[in-house]
């Protein structure tokens, strides 16, 4: 322990404006950095309870590594982590989170059975039949007819929306809620084009005039700036 | 080196086997030689349409096991000189006795010796359809104007647009002139909308159509009745022929009607 000391430390504990930062060094070996935690978490004679957030720096730590730093901290009755930063990310996060931004776009005709899934956002240029399929972990945008089934937000997102030519789905389902679209929808006995279906604040899914989406989710406009 | 072709649809009952037989015979008529191949193993029907179901010897499953050769199987049609082939699928078996390699070579050996090779393909997407399009050229998608039938044709040339042939193309079965007319069936235009497919044809419905059928002769054999016209005309499109769609529009409102809307139009 004394040797421990001596040496350069492993943990910093730094105040900032938003409360404290427990900064772990990213070049020591892992077990290193453990063992000092545990001793600083021990040291510490805090009073109270103070919030920390965790900052791994250019270390990379998976879930198992990061519920280790976590319960040795909890192992002080006084310190209780409030956020946990990285500045490293794996590769295959990475690619996950760049599919997930990415548009895919399919053109053809999505027929009865088929099913198009994307990881990001999906372009269909085609129609979408009577039980065709698409389904995206962001919005659907269908140029054509869209008459079968369609799933936005399919891991949960539930700012995606639906927007079509021609909006006839049977039925829509946008991350964990879903409409059928019975004879009782007043907007299919009208002309169902150009329509987008969304999330309503008060938890249902509704179907508006494509042009409304710029005001109900500003937000899927990737332009910055004015024009 | 002929051609294979497969009539399917996906859903039963909306004349797969019947357009086989009609357009397999309108072939032969134009001087083809055609051989058809039923592929519906275990509920054999185009032999019966055909009106050879007594000349039946050795069949499909027979030829694939290496009972007999494929000339021993073939039934010849006595109404063509060596024009029109049958080759029957077996009765006692079901669809799983013929897997897809063994019927790729057989379709393959029949092009050799014909100018078309006629698949008559079962109901379903199951097996039996797989056996039928494996030696398949081109694919003819038969529906109704009905929207189960149009469903499962849209299911249909999804799975073949998966294979590796020619995109299929559409005939329109069991039109209903009066039915269309007054916009209570699909009409000809929203059906090739919802399947944006090439049109082949359309055929009237006809009570004729039975008839001929129970009798052992395709309808397609009386050159005046509507039916075998809409066959009639298919046949020289798939020959490579441009064939104007027939109308249907004021055919049934005899000939007074007719001269009425002649001046009714200027």
């Amino acid at each position: 322990m004394t040797q421990l000391t001596k040496q350069q430390q492993y943990v910093a504990i730094k105040g900032t404006k938003d409360g404290l930062v427990l900064r772990l060094d990213d070049k020591c070996a892992y077990s290193d950095l453990l063992a000092e935690l545990r001793n600083k978490v021990a040291e510490d004679g805090l009073d109270g309870l103070a919030e920390v957030r965790v900052d791994t720096g250019n270390r990379y730590c998976n879930e198992n590594d990061l519920r280790e730093i976590m319960n040795i901290i909890h192992g002080s009755p006084n310190l209780r982590v409030s956020k946990i930063q990285s500045d490293v990310i794996t590769m295959e996060e990475c690619n996950t989170r760049i599919q997930e931004k990415q548009s895919e776009t399919f053109i053809g005709i999505v027929r009865s059975g088929q099913v198009v899934k994307a990881d990001g956002d999906l372009v269909v240029i085609g129609d979408v039949n009577p039980n065709g399929r698409v389904v995206a972990a962001g919005s659907i945008y269908v140029l054509g007819r869209l008459k079968g089934i369609a799933h936005a937000g399919a891991k949960g997102n539930r700012d995606a929306v639906i927007a079509a030519s021609w909006l006839e789905a049977t039925h829509l389902l946008i991350a964990e809620e879903m409409q059928l679209m019975t004879d009782e929808i007043t907007i299919l006995s009208e002309k169902p084009e150009m329509e987008c279906a969304y999330i309503h604040p008060k938890g249902f899914i509704a179907i508006d005039r494509l042009q409304e989406l710029r005001i109900l989710r500003p937000q899927l406009s990737t332009f910055k700036g004015g024009i | 080196m002929g051609e294979a072709i497969v009539i399917t649809s996906g859903k039963g009952g909306v004349g797969k086997t019947t357009t086989t037989a009609n357009l397999g015979t309108a072939l032969a008529l134009q001087g083809k030689k055609v051989c058809l191949v039923d592929t519906d193993i275990g509920l054999r029907n185009l032999d019966v349409i055909l009106g050879l179901e007594n000349r039946i010897i050795y069949d499909l499953v027979d030829v694939v096991e290496g009972r007999c050769k494929i000339q021993q199987a073939l039934v010849k049609d006595k109404r063509f000189e060596d024009g029109l082939f049958l080759l029957p699928a077996a009765q006692t078996t079901d669809k799983n006795a013929v897997n897809t390699e063994q019927m790729k070579a057989l379709i393959t050996e029949l092009k050799r010796d014909y100018d078309y090779i006629l698949i008559d393909c079962p109901a379903g997407i199951e097996q039996g359809y797989k056996n039928a399009v494996v030696g398949a050229d081109r694919a003819i998608v038969v529906t109704t104007p009905e929207i189960s039938a149009v469903r499962d044709a849209d299911r249909i040339i999804g799975l073949l647009e998966q294979e590796d042939i020619e995109p299929p193309k559409l005939i329109i079965n069991r039109i209903k002139r009066h039915l269309m007319n007054t916009g209570d069936a699909l009409d000809v235009n929203d059906i090739t909308t919802h399947l944006s497919i090439d049109l082949l044809g359309i055929v009237m419905d006809d009570e004729s159509v039975i008839s001929s059928s129970n009798r052992g002769e395709p309808v397609v054999m009386d050159p005046t009745n509507p039916a075998a016209i809409g066959y009639r005309n298919i046949s020289r499109r798939i020959l490579g022929e441009s064939v104007a769609l027939m109308s249907f529009d004021n055919s049934n409102k005899g000939f007074f009607n007719r001269i009425k809307s002649i001046f009714a139009k200027s």
